[in-house]
């Protein structure tokens, strides 16, 4: 099996979640991005800020959350080692505005407000992303390809960090390193999946 | 004194010097020490040990940092390398740092290497299928290049020969344009792929076949297998990273310690040839020199026959870089054809679909392969306005959808409460044979040497109109084929992908009858140095379709039978 193809396995076996730049930098396709030294990283308050916000897009229930599985420090790494600075800058003004509107000393209700609000921004910008990616072809090829909204960098880093790392494969699948075979096999109701 | 120095010399004198310890150097060396030679095996990379050198084949997913994901500073370092398919956060120790290693690119081609024991076999996309009789009559019959001076009668044994070693699976699908082998129990195909298997019989009367490709996988063991300390694949699909099984073939796990148990092998790792040294009284060759790569140190050794394995372009580079009085222009080019007529495979076009059939299936459990269609363009006879044709992959796998909106707990149970999607997605990728030219060429650089003082390669490979064309045809044959088959929003894609990253590039120093046209005879001979042997892909006359490890195998077992015998003969 090709890598791009098992990288499209994972981006389906977490529901797709993986945008055209996450897939590139999984696959670091073509290497032609004009790059800058990335001088990347978060404030204490901003570090505390994107906890939150991970826990809540992941939160502990019976299985662990986004924090007991290292996820936002495994984000702010990643965006350094691996984005390149308009994404890192578009991260950084996304944690800003929340700042400013003082999310953090929200109450529960207000927080979901202003996710509710962040997600429903997401929407045109989502569209105008997709937009742009069709009419220009395969742009996640290209240097200037279109740069994610800050609420889908988020959320794909999460669940990208959350599925990767031990505690979240271990709670959520059966996970098998070793498959040992490959078979047709006839689907049961309410199979648990099988990661490999 | 000269008691001193010929002690000296004895100390560096062998029967056989490989250069080179890859897919085709492990076999020279297998083959040579095994005949009782005392070889020096020279690599120019560090040594990478089988099992223990492989840091990062048992790792788990949170294991790596990135979790697989490449560091932008790693893809800046290495803008050549790290567009390989096979390159990742898992597998860059693999490849070399494109700093230290470069070349001039007159055109643009990704040359993608690896450096170390074992080369790019611990690397490689594993598909081994045999070249057929209308392979290697392709040349004469379609006037170009020159005619192979062997055909698959010569190779078939050797073929044979290799398989058995290696371990390779595959299913007897008696097909006369890729003839069956050795094999071990092959993979299976699953539902929707066995489905197009089946309509492309019954659309094209057996004229198109799509079979599971052939792999060197080792499904079986066998006592052969068990005694190189090899098991049975557990289809990790992990392979890049070095095989702790050794369920894959690689120089590593096979050749070089099967070399190495004999008592005859010196491995030499951090060893860059620099030229191999040409005796006008002897009117043979008489040794290598090599540049410590950590000393910077030129050293010279001395063997009665060379085998040249350093990879397609290095061995052209080596040979062009190995002048003389008898020489001026590289050894054994008295033609001025050292270097030309390279081609490589055309892997830039793409097609994949839907098909809404077998909803109640899905797979279980990893494949190392996938499905293969032979070539079916120009085999019996021409019928194309292009010349030759191209191989596909063919796959189908069954991917999966949730309801990702939201975050939170509902986010979270969603996500795990996956559905089968309600398509199956299909895909092909072609492997087009390309036509060797004079025009695309290899050559010594005449200014800018590596940091070893040797001149870099200049290279100039490009795609021609044949290409173009054979392109066009692919999308329009595959889409009928998959319309045939029922698939559905079927998209093609041209990737337009520079040369190179095929890395299947092959020839500059091809074999053929005639002295006047070719640079090494049907023995993997330099026509004019006979012995020095060249079995890697730099012999290639033409390139087929077949991703070619498995033929340079076989060219490699069967020259250093020859070589053997002809030392025996005292003809060398």
């Amino acid at each position: 099996m090709e890598r791009r193809e098992a990288l499209n396995r994972v981006a389906l076996l977490l529901g797709g979640a993986f945008s055209g730049p996450t897939l590139l930098a999984l696959e670091r396709w073509e290497g032609k991005m004009p790059l800058q030294e990335a001088d990347f990283s978060l404030s204490s308050l901003e570090q505390a800020l994107l906890a939150e916000l991970s826990e809540m897009i992941i939160p502990r229930t019976d299985t662990p959350g986004a924090k007991d599985a290292g996820v936002p420090a495994f984000i702010e790494m990643m965006l350094k080692d691996c984005y390149y600075p308009r994404e890192q800058a578009v991260f950084t003004r996304g944690l800003q505005n929340l700042t400013k509107q003082g999310f953090l000393q929200k109450s529960a209700e207000q927080k979901k407000e202003i996710l509710l609000q962040l997600q429903q921004d997401n929407k045109p910008l989502m569209k105008a992303y997709s937009e742009e990616m069709a009419s220009r072809g395969n742009p996640i090829f290209v240097p200037d390809r279109p740069v994610l909204p800050f609420w889908r960098l988020l959320k794909e880093l999460t669940l990208l960090g959350y599925f990767t790392s031990e505690q979240g494969i271990k709670a959520s699948f059966e996970y098998h390193p070793t498959p040992g075979k490959f078979q047709a096999t006839k689907l049961k109701p309410g199979q648990k999946f099988i990661v490999y | 004194m000269s008691n001193l120095n010929i002690e000296a010399k004895k100390r560096r004198s062998y029967d056989a010097i490989v250069i080179g310890s890859g897919m085709s150097g492990g076999w020279a060396a297998k083959e040579l020490t095994g005949a009782g030679l005392r070889t020096l095996v020279l690599e120019r990379g560090r040594e990478v040990k089988h099992v223990e050198d492989y840091p990062t084949a048992m790792q788990q997913p949170w294991e790596l940092p990135h979790r697989g994901q490449t560091p932008t500073a790693l893809t800046k370092d290495n803008p050549v390398v790290s567009k390989c398919y096979a390159y990742g956060e898992a597998t860059s120790q693999f490849f070399v740092k494109d700093a230290e290693h470069p070349y001039v690119q007159e055109k643009p081609f990704d040359w993608i290497r690896g450096y170390q024991t074992g080369g790019k076999s611990l690397l490689w996309a594993r598909q081994t299928q045999r070249w057929s009789e209308f392979d290697f009559e392709g040349p004469a019959r379609d006037g170009f290049a020159v005619d192979w001076p062997i055909r698959y009668s010569d190779l078939a044994p050797w073929y044979s020969y290799v398989e058995r070693f290696a371990g390779i699976s595959g299913n007897l699908d008696g097909l006369p344009q890729l003839p069956d082998g050795e094999f071990l129990p092959p993979h299976q195909l699953n539902c929707v792929e066995q489905h197009f298997s089946d309509a492309m019989k019954k659309a094209y009367a057996g004229a198109r076949p799509m079979i599971i490709g052939r792999c060197a996988h080792i499904t079986q063991p066998q006592p052969i297998h068990l005694e190189q300390g090899r098991s049975k694949c557990a289809n990790r699909t992990l392979c890049e990273r070095g095989c702790p099984l050794g369920g894959y073939f690689s120089a590593n796990a096979s050749t070089l310690p099967w070399a190495a148990k004999t008592g005859k092998m010196t491995l030499r790792p951090h060893s860059v040839v620099h030229s191999i040294i040409y005796d006008e009284q002897k009117q043979k060759a008489v040794g290598v020199r090599i540049i410590d790569a950590n000393t910077k140190q030129m050293e010279e050794f001395y063997a009665k026959i060379i085998f040249l394995n350093a990879s397609a372009l290095n061995s052209n580079l080596v040979l062009l870089n190995s002048t003389s009085n008898r020489f001026p222009n590289g050894l054994g080019n008295d033609n001025g054809l050292l270097g030309k007529f390279i081609a490589f495979h055309n892997y830039r076009a793409g097609i994949n679909a839907e098909y809404e059939g077998f909803l109640d299936k899905t797979t279980a459990g990893n494949r190392p392969n996938s499905g293969y269609i032979p070539r079916f363009r120009n085999v019996f006879k021409q019928e194309t306005d292009f010349l030759r044709g191209y191989a596909s992959g063919f796959g189908a796998y069954r991917g999966k959808y949730e309801d990702q909106s939201g975050w939170g707990a509902d986010l979270k149970a969603n996500l795990l409460n996956s559905k089968h999607n309600p398509v199956w997605n299909v895909g092909s990728h072609m492997m087009g044979e390309t036509i060797p030219k004079e025009s695309n060429y290899v050559a010594l650089d005449k200014n800018q040497r590596d940091p070893w003082g040797i001149p870099q390669l200049r290279i100039s490979v490009d795609y021609d109109q044949n290409d173009v064309a054979m392109t066009k045809d692919f999308f329009e044959q595959l889409t009928e084929m998959y319309e045939k088959a029922g698939f559905r929003n079927i998209r093609t894609y041209d990737s337009n992908r520079t040369p190179g990253l095929d890395i299947h590039e092959m020839g500059g120093a091809r074999m053929g009858k005639d002295p006047k046209t070719s640079l090494l005879n049907g023995w993997n001979q330099l026509h004019h140095c006979k012995n020095v042997f060249v079995t890697d892909g730099a012999c290639m006359t033409s390139t087929a379709t077949q991703n070619p490890s498995l033929t340079y195998m076989a060219l490699t077992a069967r020259a250093a039978d020859y070589a053997i015998k002809e030392l025996k003969k005292r003809n060398l």
